[in-house]
């Protein structure tokens, strides 16, 4: 196999590059991600959102749209910023037709992310209005991980999560793993029932 | 890896001919039309010095040379802005590579690329393991690269042997300039072991100043001796380990160096201070400064460990240099700054407190009143509130119940900011008169000190007491065993004490000696401070929570704001969270 490498790198190169730079919509076939529909029992506690504002996580979700939710935190490597990214192209691409989803990213470091810290960080991923993040009590934020069944004890070993909300029913369409920006939106489009 | 991605291509072939015939032409166009080896050229227009200086910039920031963010893809279709996080958000400033969620990020430095690498296990390797091999999965082992090659593996995501990268790596379609600029800086990047290490010994440094008393100068190097004489007492372990014929393990051989420590002693003014720090350090340059202790204003050392790229490793200080740019250094946490700033957030949140804008802080003249203050200052402007009355007493002053009691009848403040010493403390019953008839009392548990527990009893219910350390009783191992933990519950007792040996043994023992084993064969400075901010949460003796992370430079980000109980062993009352957002 590996002497019949050289040869196939060329037509390999000019297939990889066709995927990248033509973003081929055949690439949502290929599911990378587990895709799961849940019921969650949500602890009622309140977080702070990156304007200092307190809002209840009850009420985050009272809405009749849907809502999106990941875990991240501010000074993150590798995952997060990839989830964010998906965030900012769902807030663009929603917005083409008009549409302002309700995104929320919850910490998972809650001492180190004050919402001056959540605020740049909103800042520097072009985040819009729709997009919130929240930090809140270590004990608050344990709670909500665990009723997301997302509990982890230690930020380091934490995973690529996307949850979304029908506002329909309140049942939750749980994503694990890296998604592309079509998947994601055709995940958000399909809960939205549009 | 290569399998899936094959099967990929299998199943989408149809649709990528199509779509590959349709884009034939720019990409004719974007690849074919610059000469092939330009990625292997570095400009030859440019010094040397300003390659390093754009290919630092695209590195650590995301910005291409033009000023532009460099712009990247990730599975495909999502468009990534790199201001918003650049190659060492994952690969770190060493270049060393990471590990975090599961995803091993590998080195990225032109030393490790231009050899074959086989990485480390991880736990995305294993199928099933919570599901991670959905998301996780990293090549395991590739042949070296050229130019070229890194030049392909960057646009297109793939490594010499066409294997494709995780998902989480971005694909960035640079120019040939800056793909070259951006390959000589990573042919530079940890090039060379840092000064002060080798495969058999790590040369530490730590640092006291001459203002420090004898007993805390022994509370602080009696941790440090005793580490220096563990990493050797298993040294020779190891090396009957080896007499008996054991095999060592490829990891454990990096974990045992001889280690040696130097004491640099700081005398005179700390204008001095950076020529005594420069002549140690040319004399016998050392990988890092273990702790040290100042009373006095750390940034002298702060600044020297920044221009020499020197780690220094949780030095006691009470007042660090408080920067969002500081690198080099790891402290603790804030100090006197971080009370005064917890002070500030957590009147942000009283919401029953109707004279809450008629605040007044009173500061004596002194480095720890001016911290205080300055802490405080930091927390009310970033919270937008409108700046307070803030006046500058000297001791004497103080002393002087006339100069306050005047200054409290004009003021009528609600909220009075005491950052003064415990002389004042007797004062405080009629000082309280004096205010707002609902208004309550701040002071620093930091610059009381053992004095705190003196706050008259008839006005503890108005005094409300900065307190950076645990409070809560201290959570080891339930089950006992070997690294079961004493419950501690910290008392009035526990005031104005500086901690310095459980403080220094804790950080040596969990985070320093983590990151030293961590470095196996890469000694490079920066590497060492990479790997400790990738370390896991503590829950130690002296903080509730010390944490951590890429670019955080204070392990402890808490402080409560407390009340005293009533008696001469007073209960200590929470009344914040331990963060107070």
């Amino acid at each position: 196999m590996k002497k019949q490498f050289p040869a196939l790198i060329p037509f390999l190169l000019l297939l990889l590059m066709t995927w990248v730079l033509t973003a081929v919509p055949a690439r949502a076939e290929s599911t990378r991600y587990k895709r799961t529909v849940e019921k969650y029992k949500l602890p009622d506690v309140v977080l702070i959102n990156q304007n200092g504002k307190k809002v209840s996580l009850a009420s985050m979700l009272n809405t009749d749209q849907p809502v999106v939710v990941d875990f991240i935190y501010g000074t993150c490597t590798t995952i997060c910023p990839v989830l964010s990214a998906g965030y900012t192209n769902l807030q663009n691409r929603l917005a083409a037709s008009g549409q302002m989803p309700r995104l929320i990213s919850i910490t998972i470091d809650p001492e180190n992310d004050s919402p001056n810290v959540m605020k740049e960080y909103l800042k520097r991923y072009r985040a819009k209005p729709g997009w919130d993040f929240y930090t809140g009590r270590r004990a608050d934020i344990d709670a909500v991980m665990k009723g997301f069944n997302a509990y982890i004890p230690d930020k380091m070993s934490h995973y690529p999560l996307n949850l979304i909300r029908s506002p329909k029913d309140g049942s939750w369409v749980r994503l694990f793993g890296i998604m592309s920006s079509s998947e994601l939106m055709k995940e958000y489009l399909q809960v939205s029932g549009k | 890896m290569k399998e899936l991605g094959q099967s990929l291509i299998r199943k989408q072939l149809p649709r990528l001919v199509t779509a590959a015939l349709a884009t034939l032409l720019s990409f004719v166009v974007l690849i074919c039309a610059a000469p092939c080896q330009a990625d292997s050229i570095p400009p030859a227009d440019l010094p040397h010095s300003e390659i390093m200086r754009s290919g630092e910039k695209m590195y650590r920031d995301g910005i291409l040379p033009s000023g532009a963010p460099m712009l990247a893809y990730i599975r495909g279709d999502i468009e990534v802005d790199s201001s918003a996080f650049s190659c060492s958000s994952c690969h770190l400033r060493a270049g060393l590579g990471s590990f975090e969620g599961g995803v091993i990020t590998p080195p990225t430095t032109g030393k490790k690329l231009y050899q074959p690498y086989r990485r480390p296990p991880s736990l995305g390797d294993i199928t099933d393991q919570s599901g991670r091999v959905i998301y996780a999965k990293t090549i395991i082992e590739r042949p070296a690269y050229t130019r070229e090659s890194l030049a392909t593996a960057m646009r297109f995501g793939t490594d010499p042997a066409g294997q494709v990268f995780n998902d989480v790596m971005p694909r960035y379609p640079l120019s040939d300039r800056d793909m070259s600029i951006l390959i000589s800086y990573l042919g530079t990047l940890s090039a060379d072991p840092s000064p002060g290490a080798s495969s058999s010994e790590f040369r530490f440094a730590t640092v006291i100043t001459d203002d420090v008393s004898q007993s805390d100068r022994l509370a602080l190097l009696a941790p440090l001796q005793k580490f220096i004489a563990q990493q050797d007492q298993q040294l020779k372990m190891y090396s009957d380990f080896n007499k008996f014929g054991y095999a060592p393990t490829i990891d454990m051989k990096y974990a045992f160096r001889s280690a040696s420590l130097d004491i640099w002693e700081l005398k005179g003014p700390p204008e001095s201070w950076q020529k005594q720090l420069a002549a140690y350090n040319n004399n016998k340059p050392v990988f890092a400064v273990l702790g040290g202790i100042s009373n006095r204003d750390w940034r002298p050392i702060h600044d020297f460990c920044e221009a020499e790229r020197l780690p220094c490793l949780y030095p006691i200080t009470d007042f660090p240099v408080v920067s969002e740019s500081g690198w080099y250094t790891y402290y603790f946490n804030k100090g006197y700054f971080q009370e005064g700033d917890a002070v500030g957030r957590y009147i942000n949140r009283l919401e029953t407190l109707s004279a809450k804008k008629t605040i007044l802080q009173i500061v004596q003249d002194s480095p720890i009143g001016t911290a205080l203050a300055s802490g405080f200052q930091n927390s009310w402007n970033e919270l937008e509130h409108p700046a307070v009355t803030t006046l500058t007493l000297s001791a004497e002053q103080l002393r002087n119940p006339s100069v306050l009691h005047k200054l409290l009848k004009k003021h009528k403040p609600g909220v009075l900011l005491l950052w003064t010493d415990a002389e004042l403390l007797p004062q405080l019953p009629k000082l309280i008169s004096l205010i707002h008839p609902e208004g309550i009392v701040f002071v620093s548990s930091g610059y009381l000190g053992t004095k705190t527990v003196s706050v008259p009893e008839s006005v503890r219910d108005k005094v409300y007491i900065s307190y950076p350390y645990r409070l809560t009783p201290y959570v080891g191992s339930q089950d006992g065993g070997f690294d079961a933990k004493v419950p501690i519950l910290t008392t009035f007792k526990d005031f104005g004490d500086r901690r310095i040996t459980s403080r220094s043994t804790t950080m040596l023992k969990q985070a320093t000696l983590r990151g030293l084993n961590l470095l196996y064969d890469d000694l490079h400075r920066d590497h060492l401070l990479d790997v400790m901010s990738m370390q896991m949460d503590l829950t130690v003796r002296d903080y509730e929570r010390l944490s951590f992370g890429p670019g955080q430079r204070f392990a402890s980000k808490g402080c409560y704001i407390i009340q005293l109980g009533q008696g001469t062993s007073p209960a200590l009352l929470p009344r914040s969270e331990w963060v107070i957002h």
